[in-house]
């Protein structure tokens, strides 16, 4: 009982981690249409500039923990980088393509997403090696039922739910989740409405980036080391989740975060490498028996 | 002055010229209809004049301001309401959800209200089915709402692309009062129609388009007389 209370923590740990992912991910697939295989590249980014912005605070800094300002701003900091870095991505890699095929954006997007791992890796001043993750929360444990907990992952978790809600009530309720949604159904027909549909986009990689960073930072802060290549795995896993839950959808992306979270560490107690490819049996059985995704729905639509 | 004048309009997707130098104008109050058949190039041109597609070359002047390189959303913004073929209503919105992104540019909330009054007013079935999601509409009913949805940008032109396409008589009927009754409220009409006979009808001039050329032009009585036309267009 114990163990598997503990392993269920580990799993929405990793899940939160998975699920903010997603949640740009699937925004961005929604709204502009387009499967952006880099976007686990902007976690990297995230995470990689977190120890470099952190460096920034070192003299505020005490024996290696940082005061909560601090943290807030290096967080914030992150955010707004990474977002803004999505953002130019957008503009310059994306935008130029969006009436072509989506073939096109694809393979566009695998570019962008090799570009982006390699430029860093042949900086100077970044380079291939794997740096320690700064030490953001100190983390207190409790100990439930046997099972003990972090804070951090108490944090974390927290944190994902909070974000999904305030997502999804941001799409359903503003008149900037209405425009998104607008543009996410017809993107002509929002044109004609006077709906600015650079800038909707535009926002919506600046989310997709800015969540991607507290991903980043979230999954840093138990696996406390960053380099280069860390996307690639989380970004397939995010897209995984996206999937599993219905991609486009923001409860559907938080919900297939955690189940593949949760399924993944307890695949992994059984067998370390079955932890590798239980993602991969996910995303196949749920393209054979439901393509839509857990929470995708088949729309019905009158001509 | 005119209210919108296009001059030499030239526009073609890739090596396909869709439209050669077109000119036509529409004056203030007025409705002017634009008749041909498939392919004509008639969408092209409403679509490039609400900057959905690039001109290639010549120039598009409303009430001063020159349209061809600007975004869509500021000629929405300068007055132009556009409804687009096909209705394309926001399917997985209800229908009040999609009056309320036609006032998108509207920043006063009475007007807004009083606008959205006047949509229902004009359109009973839209306020019965106000909660209703726009995908499960009937045809007409999208086409009310796609109307309807046009009308809450205030634009003081207003652009039908193909309105009777695909509905049944009685309904065409009934969308082409309405078409009229917005007219003698004072919004400049343009019309694009395959039945040239309503369009011919409902306007007070026209410009028959063929591959991408205007052909004919005039009062739209005098092309309701003409033989030609007659013959190419009302099936007499």
């Amino acid at each position: 009982m114990a163990s598997f209370l503990q392993y269920l923590v580990y799993g929405l740990q990793l899940g939160s981690v998975y699920a903010l992912l997603a949640l740009g991910y699937t925004m961005v697939y929604g709204i502009v249409g387009m499967i952006n295989t880099a976007h686990g590249d902007f976690l990297m980014i995230g995470a990689l500039g977190t120890y470099f912005i952190a460096k920034l605070f070192d003299s505020v800094s005490i024996d290696g923990t940082y005061p909560m300002l601090a943290v807030g701003c290096i967080i914030l900091i992150a955010m707004v980088m990474t977002g803004g870095i999505a953002v130019g991505v957008e503009a310059i890699a994306y935008r130029p393509l969006r009436n072509k095929p989506r073939m096109i954006a694809l393979i566009t997007a695998v570019g962008v997403s090799m570009f982006l791992t390699n430029f860093p890796r042949a900086l100077p001043f970044i380079g291939p090696n794997p740096r320690p993750f700064p030490t953001l929360f100190t983390p207190k444990t409790f100990t439930v039922l046997g099972a003990s907990i972090t804070s951090t992952q108490i944090i974390m978790i927290i944190l994902a739910a909070v974000t999904m809600l305030a997502l999804d009530r941001l799409v359903a309720k503003t008149k900037m989740g209405a425009q998104m949604r607008a543009v996410s159904m017809d993107k002509d027909a929002a044109s004609l409405m006077g709906i600015n549909i650079d800038k909707v986009i535009s926002i919506t990689f600046f989310i997709g980036g800015a969540l991607a960073a507290v991903s980043g930072i979230c999954y840093a802060s138990v696996y406390p080391q960053v380099e280069v290549y860390m996307g690639s795995w989380l970004g397939n896993m995010s897209f995984v989740s996206a999937v599993l839950g219905g991609i486009g959808d923001i409860r559907g992306a938080m919900l297939g975060g955690f189940i593949l979270g949760i399924a993944q560490i307890f695949a992994t107690a059984i067998n370390s490498t079955f932890g590798y490819a239980v993602g991969f049996i996910i995303l196949i059985v749920i393209l054979l028996v439901k393509p839509a995704g857990i929470m995708g729905k088949v729309t019905i639509e009158k001509v | 002055m005119s209210m919108l004048e296009v001059k030499d309009l030239h526009v073609s997707y890739g090596a396909i010229n869709a439209v050669k130098g077109i000119s036509f104008e529409v004056q203030q109050g007025e409705t002017v209809a634009l008749i041909g058949s498939n392919g004509a190039g008639k969408s092209t041109t409403l679509r490039t004049i609400s900057g959905l597609e690039k001109a290639k070359s010549g120039s598009i002047i409303f009430q001063g301001q020159e349209l061809t390189k600007l975004k869509p959303y500021q000629i929405v913004e300068l007055g132009i309401a556009h409804v687009p073929e096909g209705r394309r209503v926001f399917s997985r919105m209800s229908v009040k959800e999609n009056l309320l992104m036609g006032a998108n540019i509207i920043k006063d909330r009475s007007k807004i209200k009083r606008d959205i009054e006047r949509v229902y007013e004009i359109f009973p079935r839209l306020h019965e089915r106000m909660n209703q999601q726009a995908g499960t509409l009937s045809g007409g009913e999208q086409q009310m709402l796609s109307l309807g949805r046009a009308l809450m940008t205030s634009g003081s032109l207003l652009m039908l692309d193909e309105p009777s396409m695909g509905l049944a008589p009685i309904l065409v009927e009934e969308i082409f009062n309405i078409i009229r009754r917005i007219s003698e409220d004072g919004t400049s009409i343009l019309l694009i129609e395959q039945n040239a006979f309503l369009a011919l009808n409902t306007s007070s001039r026209a410009y028959v388009l063929e591959t991408g050329n205007i052909i004919m032009q005039g009062k739209s009585s005098d092309l309701l007389a003409d033989e030609r036309i007659k013959e190419a267009y009302l099936g007499a």
